[in-house]
């Protein structure tokens, strides 16, 4: 060996104090500097912002809809004599940090403005036209429902919230957008590669990982998960059930194993994810979960929202490839040369 | 891996080192906004985390980040309905529940409905539990029934409204295949006429 790395040189001088001390000031050195390189390519990479676009049209959809669901009944959800009065809000969350424009609506006409306005925004946000603003927009119209009307939240704004701030900080209508249908010839520059793009998608992973960490960990509390009959739970559950499921009641080793698989594929997720070998596996049961707690238990919207923030780790030639026999005929009709046919 | 997720290691140099500084920056006090949270609540919870927390509240607040996740832990429990009684001014009475899979439609109204009774019942304790222990959770629930018993008085038009938490009662397996009856945990929450509620 003609070149030994600093790190190696430290550990075979760990039986030697003279040389250890000799070795300790360039392995240091090494050790941070590939902390460096590889927070830097982590984080600076730049990324194809096409994930982002289909995250983008996926939340947009999803906020939409919630934001219809809000005004069909916005007086018991924002007014002052709905579900929560506003001097009781305080009891619900970490006043005076959870803001919302809702508490400055002082009306019902003000309170339908300010959701229409977040609905339009999310509409928005869907198409793409007006992307930057849209997103913000949509997060203030979020988070400002979610403040003011904390008894009526549930996992799906917190996902929403999640989906929402990579939408703000990313390059999120630079592709599969009006924005990009309307922009110039100079638009195929921003809809390339970029390092925002990346912050943002990695942003959503990172988070993504924290989320089911703690609710793997928490699940880690109930003796239910371990027993492997916590599914059970959901499934007796007459409040949630959408899917009648109570014929597994005769065949508790189907529970069993059910309720051990999305234990493990939560606790592991925010290792597991990441290896080439492992992801696939991981993001097809996030899809099984995910869509079998919408199906069974009544909450496709968490169900769809969760699975959008799991295409944070699909590649980008994956969306091409899936996505060419829409943008490819796209691409031929449009007039304008800012739309461009993706490449793999 | 980078490659596979879309990106290219070849273009990762930065014209603008000090950009790529005061955005690591601002990435490290993001992720700490986004894992202190689920660390410092719900409990049990250190009090490390809760100190580690106290100077991110700010940030936390405005980005919306102040959650738990614990999804279905520790254990899935039991559903709650919040079921009333209205007295109208014509002496007749009217009875519903919150939610009402029959009325509550679309199914995220229903949802959002329903998470009314499921956070309100997780402040109640059981109507069997020490006088000590109701009377101190009193003082957290009740502000936030009589809301709940205004709405339903102006919604409804009543006089006087009667409510109640139901914990619908959670079979076993076994209960289930031998199609037994279950009774409901009822837990009474008061009476609330329309100058009580509207105080």
């Amino acid at each position: 060996m003609t070149h030994v790395r600093p790190a190696a040189a430290l550990g075979s001088a760990a039986f030697d104090p003279g040389l250890a001390r000799n070795a300790a000031e360039p392995a240091r050195r090494g050790w941070l500097a590939d902390w460096a390189t590889a927070w830097n390519g982590f984080w600076f990479t730049p990324a194809d912002p096409l994930p982002l676009a289909v995250i983008r049209i996926a939340t947009g959809l999803i906020l939409t809809w919630s934001c219809v669901v809000w005004l069909l009944d916005p007086d018991a959800f924002f007014g002052d004599r709905g579900w929560l009065r506003p001097d009781q809000v305080w009891r619900q969350n970490d006043q005076p940090w959870q803001w919302s424009v809702y508490f400055a609506a002082s009306s019902a006409t003000l309170i339908r403005v300010v959701a229409g306005v977040a609905l339009v925004a999310a509409i928005l946000l869907t198409i793409g036209l007006a992307t930057p603003l849209a997103a913000l927009v949509s997060f203030v119209g979020l988070v400002s429902a979610a403040n003011r009307a904390p008894l009526n939240v549930f996992g799906l704004d917190d996902t929403l919230g999640m989906l929402l701030i990579p939408l703000i900080v990313g390059p999120a209508g630079a592709r599969l957008s009006v924005d990009a249908a309307l922009a110039g010839p100079g638009w195929g520059r921003a809809g390339g590669p970029s390092v925002r793009a990346n912050v943002a998608l990695r942003l959503l992973q990172v988070h993504l990982c924290v989320v089911y960490l703690f609710s793997g960990a928490g699940k880690l509390f109930g003796a239910s998960w371990w027993e492997g009959t916590a599914l059970w739970g959901a499934i007796a559950n007459d409040r949630y059930r959408t899917l009648d499921l109570r014929g597994l009641a005769g065949h508790p080793l189907v529970v069993n194993a059910l309720t051990l698989a999305t234990l493990w594929w939560e606790v592991g997720y925010a290792a597991l994810v990441w290896p080439r070998l492992t992801r696939r596996l991981w993001l097809a049961m996030a899809v099984l979960v995910h869509l079998g707690i919408g199906l069974a238990m009544g909450m496709m919207e968490f169900g769809l929202a969760m699975i959008t923030a799991n295409l944070a780790f699909v590649p980008a030639a994956t969306f091409a490839r899936l996505l060419r026999p829409v943008t490819s005929p796209l691409a031929a009709l449009a007039t304008s040369p800012g739309i461009r046919p993706d490449s793999p | 891996m980078r490659e596979d997720l879309g990106v290219d290691p070849a273009r990762s140099k930065s014209a603008f080192p000090g950009a790529r500084g005061c955005a690591s920056a601002a990435i490290l006090l993001y992720l700490a906004a986004v894992v202190v949270p689920p660390l410092a609540g719900p409990a049990p919870a250190s009090e490390l985390a809760s100190r580690l927390l106290q100077p991110l509240r700010p940030l936390v607040g405005t980005l919306f980040l102040g959650h738990g996740y614990r999804f279905f832990a520790p254990n899935p429990g039991p559903g709650h309905t919040i079921r009333w009684t209205m007295t109208m001014p014509d002496g007749s009475r009217k009875s519903g529940r919150i939610p009402d899979e029959a009325l509550d439609r679309p199914r995220l109204l229903y949802h959002r409905r329903f998470m009314v009774s499921e956070k309100i019942s997780a402040l109640v304790p059981p109507a069997d539990a020490p006088r000590e222990v109701r009377d101190r959770a009193r003082q957290d629930w009740q502000p936030l029934v009589k809301g709940v018993a205004a709405h339903l008085l102006q919604r409804e038009g009543g006089l006087q409204v009667t409510l109640e938490t139901v914990e619908h009662y959670l079979p076993e397996p076994a209960e289930v295949l031998g199609s037994g009856t279950f009774a409901d945990a009822v837990t009474p929450l008061g009476s609330y006429a329309w100058t009580e509620a509207s105080r």
